[in-house]
């Protein structure tokens, strides 16, 4: 992949692209299998920044399950109602009371390690606390919930990683300002003032 | 480590060649065409500015503003025969104290050899014009000093343009603007009051809640952050960028620089599994981007941080790889 192509692919993910350069990767992405391996990957990335559904996992349901969600009434069963007469999510109907089982769930073949903290989505679906992945924060990447399709429970991800990567990203500013300041001190025309930009300049 | 010989830095000015050079390679490629007359009237200004900022005395204060919030400080740097001093203090918010000491004088970090380049100029070469188109103008007066106006548009997607005011008399940096792509002031760093001192007259002291000693690089190369168990590199850059210091493949940290814009690519290895995504924070002109990804199935968490573009920030992020 050339360096105009991955160009064109940065801008056509930023949604920046002309047509031009639409057509262009539209054109190589059949042919080029590097191409097509650097826009799975920005869509993946992508797609979690703007929280929607990882392209990785495959199935649809946990989009409708959370749309659906949103929409249901406290009182469970006549959501059943609501929910059952579009004919669509019938089987999601004791969605939010199944068994408060903390999973490890397998998607696409990558394991997500049982990650904790506070259902964003005001759930009253139970989640196991566990120490924070790579120590780094409270809520990071899927929380998991607990979902019932037939007789068979599943494991449904929510994208709840737009929020944690923010806040992941917000922690690496903190901890990373200072060391970058540094650099920016000794190698930009601003002298020392690339420190003001230090949230806290620690000793 | 704030106190360095001249002579263990010249040892170690010697590791930053490799690097710079590298990338001065790459930018000749350019056609020196687009080297323009404008052009070399405003490198000029630039290496001006660049030797000022480290050679001048002066005194001052500095307000940064960033979206809604300002900050003021009070900035110094004196020269002292060899060496030079120089200190911030931060008037608002934490109220910090930044200090150089004893930076010798013949020590040329790459950021200010990028914009020293009257050399190449003669060799029909044009440096960072090559990533960057200058307008030179008369500029408005600004703390009292008039100014000369440079305004300077990137000439790819990988980095803001700026718009900086220097002293018609001096060439230094009373003004700087980011801008960004789509001509939005990102942030402005500005002189309030600025006097130029003939010796070594420390201002007062403010009242200060931290002193930090501003680090430097190393002889040998030591790392001063963190480091990671297995070599790795940076597969991508904007052309123009070159490394601020000799980095070891294992340090966790590598900083690469234009002259005018500054980024560092941090990586962490890390000891779980995590879901890939990304995660954005923009403050001013700076972009933190992070990235959860795995590297031949080792999970790992690259950080981006910088004065640059979010599409740059994502690129480079994407290049990182292990060493073979």
């Amino acid at each position: 992949m050339n360096e105009r192509m991955r160009e064109s692919l940065s801008a056509l993910m930023d949604d920046e692209a002309n047509e031009l350069e639409l057509e262009r990767v539209l054109s190589l992405l059949g042919t080029d299998k590097e191409l097509r391996l650097a826009w799975t990957r920005y869509n993946l990335a992508q797609q979690s920044l703007h929280d929607h559904q990882p392209a990785y996992c495959d199935w649809d349901i946990s989009a409708r399950v959370q749309s659906a969600l949103a929409d249901t009434p406290s009182n469970l069963s006549s959501g059943a109602r609501t929910l059952t007469k579009n004919g669509l999510l019938r089987p999601l109907i004791s969605f939010g009371i199944a068994a408060s089982v903390a999973l490890t769930v397998v998607v696409g073949g990558r394991q997500i390690a049982q990650l904790s903290g506070a259902d964003p989505h005001g759930g009253d679906s139970a989640f196991m606390a566990s120490a924070s992945p790579v120590g780094m924060l409270n809520s990071l990447g899927a929380t998991t919930v607990q979902a019932s399709y037939g007789m068979q429970a599943i494991p449904v991800l929510q994208p709840a990683t737009r929020t944690a990567y923010q806040e992941l990203a917000q922690q690496r500013q903190r901890r990373y300002m200072q060391e970058h300041a540094e650099q920016a001190a000794l190698n930009s025309p601003q002298g020392l003032v690339p420190f003001a930009r230090v949230a806290e300049i620690r000793e | 480590m704030t106190h360095n010989t001249g002579n263990r830095w010249s040892r170690s000015r010697l590791l930053l060649l490799p690097p710079l050079l590298a990338a001065l390679a790459v930018t000749g490629v350019v056609a020196a065409s687009e080297c323009a007359e404008t052009d070399s009237q405003a490198l000029q200004w630039l290496d001006k500015m660049s030797r000022s900022l480290r050679q001048v005395s002066y005194e001052g204060v500095v307000t940064l503003q960033r979206g809604g919030e300002m900050q003021v400080m009070q900035v110094s740097h004196s020269v002292d025969g060899a060496s030079s001093f120089e200190r911030m203090t931060e008037l608002t918010g934490q109220g910090a104290q930044v200090e150089r000491h004893s930076h010798p004088m013949d020590c040329v970090h790459p950021g200010d050899q990028l914009l020293r380049i009257g050399a190449l100029l003669q060799e029909g070469r044009c440096g960072i014009a090559e990533q960057y188109r200058f307008t030179v103008a008369d500029g408005e007066r600004i703390a009292g000093r008039n100014a000369v106006n440079i305004r300077i548009e990137p000439r790819d997607m990988y980095r803001f343009g700026y718009s900086m005011a220097l002293d018609r008399e001096t060439g230094l940096l009373l003004k700087m603007q980011t801008i960004s792509h789509g001509n939005q002031t990102l942030e402005t760093m500005q002189f309030a009051h600025l006097t130029y001192t003939d010796t070594d007259t420390a201002s007062p002291a403010s009242q200060v809640a931290v002193i930090h000693a501003a680090q430097h690089p190393q002889s040998g190369g030591e790392t001063t952050g963190t480091s990671v168990a297995r070599p790795w590199k940076v597969g991508w850059l904007p052309r123009g960028f070159a490394a601020t210091d000799s980095q070891l493949g294992v340090s966790g940290r590598r900083t690469y620089t234009d002259g005018l814009a500054v980024f560092s690519v941090f990586m962490e290895e890390l000891d779980r599994e995590i879901r890939p995504g990304e995660g954005l924070v923009r403050q001013g002109g700076t972009t933190t981007y992070t990235r959860g990804m795995r590297l031949a199935d080792q999970p790992v968490l690259v950080t981006v941080i910088g004065e640059v573009p979010v599409n740059t920030a994502r690129m480079v992020a994407d290049s990182v790889s292990w060493e073979q």
